[in-house]
Parts: structure tokens; C-alpha cells; sequence
């Protein structure tokens, strides 16, 4: 094997061993422990950018190590276009949940455990756009379950986290098994769990077991990614799980469920299988989007109005895939890590005005703007993003979504629809905005600064966001370059 | 004939010893622990005589006169079977950990004597019924394990629900038996014989009826539905390392000498499969279900078994009905697994009942701090059963799985369906127990507080099922040698 294929592994290797000392390391500080697991994650995201130049020659790069032998299981990942760009955003939220975490009081007690969960959790979403075998694929996206479970029950706020956890875990769980059904379906039909392997086989399925794992995949991601009706534990668990889990789970892992969608239903079989199922999808997408916003107007908890924003933003990017065209499919990819950006963002922007005003309630929030002048401009800067303001990184995206569907010939009506309700998103922005940030009454007995380890990481991503927003060159030659490697006849 | 006897050497050796074990004891007056050692010793030779007759299988299985005994009406035949010399390597390997757990878990009764002499009669007669070839030793040996498994039911015969239970399974047992003497009729009248050598070759109405009193006869020893009565009043109540004996291997490996003796008496695959892969979806629904809501940390583990008991049948079902080598794999390896977890989970809720004295799951809120390394066993064996990738379940899981989508029938996937129904009811079960280890109560957050009255578990306790957790994480982990051990042992099988 060559060097840079050992490299690869590091990725996940590196975390492995963070995870290990922290769990040995009892006693260690939370600023001991968040040092090990900044470190061991930075390789995660170094090992990538080194690998870039490879990247560029190869176009992807294999580690293989035999691991079942006899059921033609390997340990085997690859890197390639489509699952860096996941890769890099899911670590990146991760660095900037783990150096926001130091700022606010999740993980004072037992730093070590949580710093291993958190790594442990990344290391999940890593291993599950890194997998390139169905058994390994499977082994790391309940990983990145179990993990996250364990961070809302031991460190989530209130008295209901059993009960939510407990849902969350059955519900995403059915998914799940709708997933492996799928996989191992295709595994007893290839004979190997190699999924590069099945890319080349899996046109010569019959097309009625084609169509129905078409369907499983495509629900079972769904529930990942909290499509309406399917969203039903996003919004318990986003409001219940400690800040910087909160952050990992709208920002990076919803976007899982949608490489899933990527990786699987669409790299393996033809497009013109996936056809019946564009409309489907894209009337799925319209209806989280409206959705998601309208509970978002209706909600009064901060946390809350975010959190059904990630099922309206969801939306969008199930219409992108539906509407099967390279550039809906494109401008999903690009949603998922500008939605991903954004939604870090706001939860930080809230994880602030929770910590200094330690009220979760918008109506009795306001005024905060002239107090905090920076968090307001952060918060300004997110409110808008999300809105889809030029140059900010959503606009982009949601262009290439929309174009998408006017081109994919399925139904004008229903992009126009889309369009238009995306106007909801502005309004609930603006609210939320708004409400918090002016208004008639001053707070005062606030403390006179937000804590400067909150604001620092917050003030680092809205910058990324908007340098972000305005080179999408980069990202956009990544995602085509995935998308047209992986999925055979895109126009 | 020095070959031959080697077949029934771990046999002596285990009824040997028990006699052996219970004389010194009496007279050099032994206490609980060393008695317990003991009993480890005879089982560490038994385990060595089986681990030679494993090597010597290629030369065993294929020459036919490989038995012991003769073949004269009313004689002893016991023919070795790969199948039976792996069952009972595990079975072996299992009770070795039981019976070093034992030597503390007993240190609060005094009827210890008895107790180890009980345990090696057991291993004794189930290896004894997957040797024996002549249906009346069977009946013999099963009721030979009948009347020791009910004694070490009712071991603590000052409490009530002791004795009920070992009343209970001594009943339900000796109705399982009436079928089989039943059965044993039904042949001698139509074939003069007892003996089963091999497959009949004209099976008739009355050998038939005779199949079904065994299959009748086993399925309540294994407790399939709608047989299953007595298993959570039984697991209950007995011991917990009783319990997880026979959760753990004796119940489960009925299921493996029910098909060689169905099958012997003329039953069909397709019938045998059928039966299996029916009443399997029944097992699993009742078993996960009425996991659901129990207040008795045992109880609560023994309808988990009985759900497990379902998924055996399950994959057996499928070999048998398809003729599939896979399944078969997937089966025995359910089986090792089941075995290893089922037990774990048993010894683990042991602990806690020996420490605190109540088997109420309420009780266990925050034990997670006071018992770490048990509550993290308990952990295991919990997760590992729900099927959580990288624990020994999983890989069951998926074999089993793929096994069942290999047919590609409508059956199997309906089968399938429910199977996959029951992982999600009983993940229900279990995962709010396992979370409850580590909550003091609902309301408060009170995770990884510095423990108040850490408890220090006996070594005797801990090692076993250490033990058993790193097994559970092995296999996990890498399944390979052990899904090569098992298609090893399917290869030589032959039914």
C-alpha cells in the first residue's frame, strides 16, 4: 500500500486514539481534555487537505485492509470528491462545537467522557462518508447514533431527556434497519459488501427489487435527515441535547442522511429508476419546508424556532436531489454545508443570548442589539444567511435548487411554490431577529459583556460564512466533480 | 474400541466427577469456594476431552462404526456428532465461568454440597441426549437433567417462589417427558425398535405421530410458544447463575437435538422448517413485547429469552426449510452468542440482586456509580443483545438477516418483517434499563457523581463475567475465526 493510503486511515484511526486516552485519562481538566480532542480531531480535518493534491490525480483514494474474510467483509474506506466535502464540513462543525463547548459549562464534569463522546461521535460521521464497505458503513452510522444518544442523555438539559433520547434512538433506529435491509438485500445479492463493487452491479437487479430499495433507502435516510413526517424526534432532541451537541446534530449530522441518499439510491442505480420517485421527493421537499417554517413562526422557545428551521431547510435540499438534475443535485450538496455553517451559527448565536439572559422564551427576550453589538451583527449575519441574501453562502445554494427544479421538467408549479414559500424563512428569520435583538424593553440586569470564549468562535464562523459565500468556486468544482463521478447520465 | 471410548470419555468424566466432588466434599467437610474449584477442575477435563474429540472429527464422523455400545434391543448406542461436540464445548466453557461465579454467589446459602455434583449431571445428561441414538436413553437423560435442573431450581427451598418455580418446571417438564415416552410408543409399535440410527426409510402414520409427540416434547423444554409458560416463572425465580445456565445453553440447545430426532422419525425438512420459522415469529413478538413493562430484572431477562429462543428458530427454521447451509451458520452462531450474552446478562443481574437483595429494575437507579465495572458488563450484555453494532448480536443479526433475504420467498421476508419488528420492540426493553444503571432518578442529574458507598465486588463475581463482556466485544469486533469455527462444525454436520 502506498503512503498516502496509510494517511487515509488516520482519519480514523487518530480519533480512535483521542477517544482512548481520554477514556483512560480520568482525571483530566475539561481544558485538558478539550486539548486532546481538538488535536486528534485537527488531524482529521489536516489528513484530508493533505490528501488534496493525491485527490486531484487519483480522484479517489482506497485503504483495504481484509477484515470478515468469509463473508467478503473488508475494512475499507475511500476518499473521493463527494464524501470530502461531508467529510470536511461534519469536522469542521465538530472543532467549532468542541472549542465553543469551553466556553460554556456542558462536559465541567467527567471533560473526559464528553470529549470522547464527541469525538467518538465525529468519528461515526467521518467513518460513515469515509466507508466503503456496507458492514463498516453500517458499524459507523449507528456509532455516530449511539454516540449522540449518550451525549443527550448524560449532559441534556431537563428533566425529559430519558424519554427523548429514548425516542430519538427507536425512531432514527427504524431508519436504520431500513437502511441495512437495503444493504444486506444487495449484500446477499452481490455477494460482497464492497459498495464500489456493487456500483457496477446493480443496474442487473430486477427493477421490482430496484424500485424497492429505491423506496427504503430513500425513507430510511429521510428519517436521518428529518423530513416531515419523519422529523418527529428532531425537534425534542435538538432543544433537549447541550448546546454543542445541538450543533453537531443540526449542522453536521442531518447532512448524513442526505450523502446516504447520495451515496446509495442515487450512485447505484439509473436515473431513470429514480424518476418515479422525483415528484415524491420533491413535494416531501416543499411540505418540510413549509412546515418547518410555519412551526418555526408558531414556536416560542429560541432553540425550538431554530430547530424546526433545520426541517424547512431539509426541505430544500430533498427538492434539490428530487428534482434529479445535476444541478438540484449540485445545489443540495451546497446547502448541506452552507446549512451547515449557518445552523452552527445561529445555535451559537442562541447558546450566547441563553447564557447571558438564561431564558429560552422569545417573548421575553428583547432589546439585546445595543448590549451586545457583536453577537447582534453575528446574529445579523445568520438571520440573513439563512433568509438567502447575496453573498451569502444559502443564495448560492438555493439558486442551483431552484434552477434545478425549473430544469428537471417535473413540475414548474411545484418550484414555483417552493419559491415562494421560501419567503416564510425570511419572515420567521426576521422574527426571530428581531424580537431578540430590538424592541421596547431594555434589559438590565444583564451583565455588561457576553463571554468572550462564546463570542470568539462564533465571530470565526460568521467571517467563514461569508468568505464562504462569496468563493464557492472550490466547492462547487468538488461537488460536480462527486456528483458526475458517481452518478451516470447528470445534464 | 479405545477409540470409541473417547465419545463418551467427557461424559465419565463429568459423572465421574460429580460423584467424586460431592464424596470429598462431604468428608474433608470443604467449604463453598473450594468446592466450586473443585467442580472446575472435573469440567476443565471434560472440556479437554471434548476439545480432542473436536480435533479427532474428521476421523470420527465419516467411518460409520464410530459408536459406542452395542446395538441389541434395550442397548446403549451413543454416536458423536460435530454438531454435539461444539454445543457442548460452549456449554462446557459457559458453566467453567458459572460455576467460579457460583463460588461466591453461594456464599450465603449452605446447601452448596449438592449444588456442584447437580451442575456436572446436567452437562452430563445433555451430552448424553446428543450422543444417544435409542429414544429411551434419550427419555432417560432428559429426565435425568429434569430432576437436577429442578432441584438447582428449587435450591433455596426456604423461599417460596423457589419451590414453586422448581414445582413448576418439574411439571412442565415431566408433561414435555409424557410426550416423549408417548412418542417412544408410538415407534416401538410400529418398528419394533428403538434405536435411530439413521433416517427412517418408510416412516408411517404412528412414527409420524411419533415425531410430533418429540417435537411437542422439546419445544416445551425449549419454551416455544405457546409452551413458554414456565420460563419466566423458572428464570425468575431460580438462582440467577441457575438462570443463566439454562437461559444461557440448556433450553437453547434442545432446539438442536429436536431436529435431529424429528427429522430421524420421518418428519420432513419443508414441515420441520415451517413449524420452526411459524412459531418463531410468535416467540419473538410474545418475548419482546412482554419484555416491555416489567418491573423484575429477571423476569424481564427471561422474556428476552424467550425472544431469543425465536430468533434461533428462526434461522434454523430457514436451513431447514430451504435447505440452506447459511442459515444453519447463522443459527449456530446465534447460538454462541446468545449463549455467551444471555449468561452475562444473567450473572451480571446476579450481582446486583447479591448486593442489594431486590431484583426490582427500579432499585438499580444509579448503580452505574457503585458498581461500575458490573453496570458496564451489564451495559454490554444488554446492548450486545439488542443488537448494537461492534457486540457479538450484531454479527448474528446480520447473518441472520442475510440468510433470511438469500431465499428471496415471501415467507422468509414476512418472517423477516417480524423478526426486525421484535429488535425494535425489544429495543424498548432494554435500552431503558441499561440507561437507568446510570440515573439515580428521573428527575435529578446525578450522572458520574463521585460514588457515595462504592461497592467492591468479590473477584469471584467479577472475573467470570469480565470475562464473559470481553468475549461479547471480541466477537464483535472480529467475527471471522468464530463464523469459520461454525462453518466448520455445519460442514460435519449431518442430520
Amino acid at each position: 500500500m502506498e503512503n498516502h493510503e496509510w494517511i487515509l486511515s488516520g482519519i480514523i484511526v487518530i480519533p480512535i486514539l483521542g477517544a482512548l486516552v481520554l477514556l483512560i485519562w480520568r482525571k483530566a481538566t475539561k481544558k485538558q481534555a478539550a486539548t486532546i480532542g481538538i488535536i486528534s480531531e485537527s488531524f482529521a480535518l489536516a489528513i484530508p487537505l493533505v490528501l488534496l493534491s493525491v485527490l486531484r490525480r487519483n480522484d479517489q483514494i482506497v485503504f483495504s485492509l481484509p477484515w470478515i474474510q468469509n463473508m467478503g467483509i473488508s475494512f475499507r474506506l475511500s476518499l473521493n470528491w463527494l464524501c470530502l466535502i461531508f467529510l470536511l464540513t461534519e469536522v469542521l462543525v465538530t472543532l467549532t462545537a468542541m472549542i465553543y463547548s469551553l466556553g460554556e459549562e456542558t462536559g465541567e464534569k467527567n471533560s473526559n467522557f464528553y470529549y470522547a463522546l464527541l469525538l467518538l461521535f465525529s468519528l461515526g460521521m467521518s467513518g460513515t462518508t469515509l466507508a466503503d464497505d456496507a458492514f463498516l458503513f453500517y458499524i459507523f452510522w449507528e456509532l455516530m447514533l449511539v454516540a449522540s444518544v449518550l451525549l443527550i442523555l448524560i449532559w441534556g438539559y431537563g428533566e425529559t431527556r430519558f424519554r427523548v433520547a429514548l425516542k430519538y434512538f427507536i425512531v432514527t433506529h427504524l431508519g436504520s434497519l431500513m437502511v441495512l435491509v437495503c444493504l444486506i438485500t444487495l449484500f446477499v445479492n452481490f455477494g460482497t459488501a464492497n459498495i464500489s463493487d456493487w456500483m457496477m452491479q446493480a443496474n442487473s437487479l430486477a427493477i421490482n427489487t430496484q424500485v424497492l430499495l429505491i423506496i427504503f433507502f430513500i425513507v430510511g435516510f429521510s428519517v436521518k435527515m428529518a423530513i416531515f413526517p419523519l422529523h418527529i424526534w428532531l425537534p425534542d432532541a435538538h432543544t433537549v441535547a447541550p448546546m454543542p451537541v445541538t450543533i453537531i446534530l443540526a449542522a453536521a449530522m442531518l447532512s448524513m442522511g442526505t450523502y446516504g441518499i447520495l451515496r446509495f439510491p442515487f450512485a447505484l442505480f439509473p436515473l431513470e429508476n429514480l424518476q418515479p420517485f422525483a415528484i415524491w421527493m420533491m413535494i416531501a421537499g416543499l411540505i418540510s419546508e413549509m412546515y418547518g417554517a410555519l412551526m418555526a413562526l408558531a414556536e416560542k422557545d429560541i432553540k425550538r424556532i431554530i430547530a424546526f428551521s433545520s426541517v424547512s431547510q431539509m426541505g430544500y435540499i430533498i427538492f434539490g436531489l428530487g428534482s434529479l438534475t445535476l444541478r438540484g443535485m449540485e445545489g443540495a450538496i451546497m446547502h448541506v454545508v452552507y446549512h451547515a455553517i449557518i445552523k452552527a451559527l445561529l445555535f451559537m448565536v442562541v447558546g450566547i443570548i441563553v447564557a447571558v439572559t438564561s431564558e429560552r422564551d422569545i417573548q421575553n427576550i428583547s432589546g439585546l442589539g445595543f448590549k451586545y453589538p457583536i453577537l447582534c451583527v453575528c446574529a445579523a449575519i445568520g438571520v440573513l444567511g439563512i433568509s438567502g441574501m447575496p453573498p451569502l453562502g444559502i443564495f448560492n445554494s438555493e439558486w442551483m435548487i431552484f434552477a434545478g427544479g425549473f430544469d428537471s421538467g417535473v413540475s414548474i408549479a411545484l418550484t414555483i411554490i417552493v419559491l415562494i414559500g421560501s419567503l416564510l424563512t425570511v419572515i420567521y428569520a426576521l422574527r426571530f431577529f428581531g424580537n431578540i435583538f430590538f424592541g421596547d424593553r431594555k434589559p438590565e440586569s444583564l451583565p455588561q459583556k457576553a463571554p468572550l470564549a462564546l463570542i470568539l468562535p462564533t465571530l470565526v464562523i460568521t467571517i467563514f460564512l461569508i468568505v464562504e459565500g462569496l468563493t464557492p468556486g472550490p466547492l462547487l468544482t468538488w461537488a460536480m466533480k462527486g456528483l458526475t463521478s458517481f452518478i451516470g447520465g447528470l445534464h | 474400541m479405545s477409540g470409541m471410548f473417547t465419545i463418551v470419555l467427557p461424559a465419565v468424566i463429568l459423572i465421574g466427577g460429580a460423584f467424586i466432588v460431592y464424596l470429598i466434599s462431604m468428608i474433608c467437610d470443604l467449604n463453598n469456594r473450594t468446592e466450586s474449584i473443585l467442580a472446575v477442575l472435573v469440567l476443565i477435563g471434560a472440556l479437554f476431552a471434548l476439545i480432542n474429540n473436536f480435533n479427532e472429527i474428521p476421523n470420527l464422523i465419516p467411518s460409520s462404526d464410530a459408536h459406542f455400545g452395542n446395538s441389541e434391543p434395550g442397548g446403549v448406542i451413543l454416536m458423536p456428532s460435530a454438531l454435539s461436540i461444539f454445543i457442548m464445548i460452549v456449554s462446557i466453557i459457559i458453566t467453567i465461568l458459572i460455576t467460579i461465579y457460583s463460588g461466591e454467589y453461594l456464599a450465603r446459602d449452605s446447601r452448596y454440597l449438592v449444588y456442584y455434583p447437580l451442575i456436572l449431571i446436567i452437562q452430563a445428561g445433555l451430552f448424553g441426549m446428543f450422543l444417544s441414538n435409542n429414544l429411551f436413553n434419550l427419555f432417560l437423560l432428559t429426565e435425568l437433567t429434569t430432576v437436577a435442573a429442578s432441584a438447582l431450581i428449587a435450591f433455596r427451598f426456604d423461599l417460596e417462589i423457589a419451590i414453586k418455580a422448581g414445582f413448576k418446571y418439574l411439571i412442565m417438564s415431566s408433561l414435555g417427558a409424557m410426550m416423549m415416552l408417548l412418542g417412544i410408543y408410538f415407534f416401538y409399535r410400529s418398528t419394533g425398535d428403538m434405536h435411530l440410527t439413521q433416517i427412517l426409510e418408510s416412516p408411517d402414520n404412528l412414527t409420524r405421530i411419533a415425531a410430533a409427540c418429540f417435537l411437542l416434547g422439546f419445544s416445551l423444554k425449549a419454551g416455544v410458544f405457546p409452551l413458554h409458560t414456565w420460563v419466566p416463572d423458572v428464570y425468575g425465580n431460580a438462582p440467577s447463575a441457575i438462570s443463566g445456565l439454562l437461559a444461557g445453553v440448556f433450553s437453547k440447545s434442545m432446539l438442536f437435538i429436536l431436529p435431529v430426532i424429528c427429522l430421524r422419525l420421518g418428519m420432513t425438512r419443508e414441515e420441520l422448517g415451517a413449524y420452526l420459522m411459524i412459531f418463531a415469529c410468535f416467540n419473538m413478538l410474545v418475548g419482546s413485547v412482554r419484555m416491555l413493562g416489567q418491573s423484575q430484572l429477571r423476569r424481564f431477562l427471561s422474556f428476552s429469552s424467550i425472544a431469543q429462543t425465536g430468533y434461533l428458530m428462526f434461522g434454523l427454521g430457514i436451513g431447514f426449510y430451504y435447505d440452506l447451509d447459511q442459515a444453519f451458520s447463522a443459527g449456530l452462531f446465534l447460538f454462541l452468542v446468545i449463549a455467551i450474552m444471555k449468561s452475562l446478562a444473567f450473572l451480571a443481574s446476579g450481582v446486583y440482586q447479591f448486593y442489594l437483595k431486590t431484583q426490582d429494575i427500579e432499585k438499580l437507579r444509579g448503580e452505574g456509580h457503585h458498581m461500575p465495572l458490573i453496570a458496564l458488563c451489564f451495559s454490554i450484555a444488554l446492548a450486545g443483545l439488542a443488537g448494537i453494532p461492534l457486540l457479538a448480536g450484531f454479527a448474528g443479526k446480520w447473518m441472520i438477516f442475510s440468510a433470511a433475504l438469500v431465499t428471496g420467498d415471501l415467507f422468509s421476508i414476512i418472517c423477516l418483517v417480524i423478526f426486525l419488528t421484535s429488535t425494535v420492540i425489544s429495543l424498548g426493553g432494554y435500552l431503558p434499563v441499561l440507561i437507568k444503571q446510570y440515573f439515580r432518578s428521573s428527575n435529578t442529574v446525578e450522572v458520574f457523581n463521585s460514588p457515595e458507598r462504592p461497592v467492591s465486588v468479590s473477584r469471584w463475581l467479577l472475573i467470570p463475567i469480565t470475562l464473559l463482556s470481553l468475549l461479547v466485544v471480541i466477537i464483535g469486533v472480529y467475527p471471522s475465526p468464530w463464523i469459520n469455527l461454525v462453518n466448520y462444525v455445519i460442514r460435519w454436520m449431518l442430520i
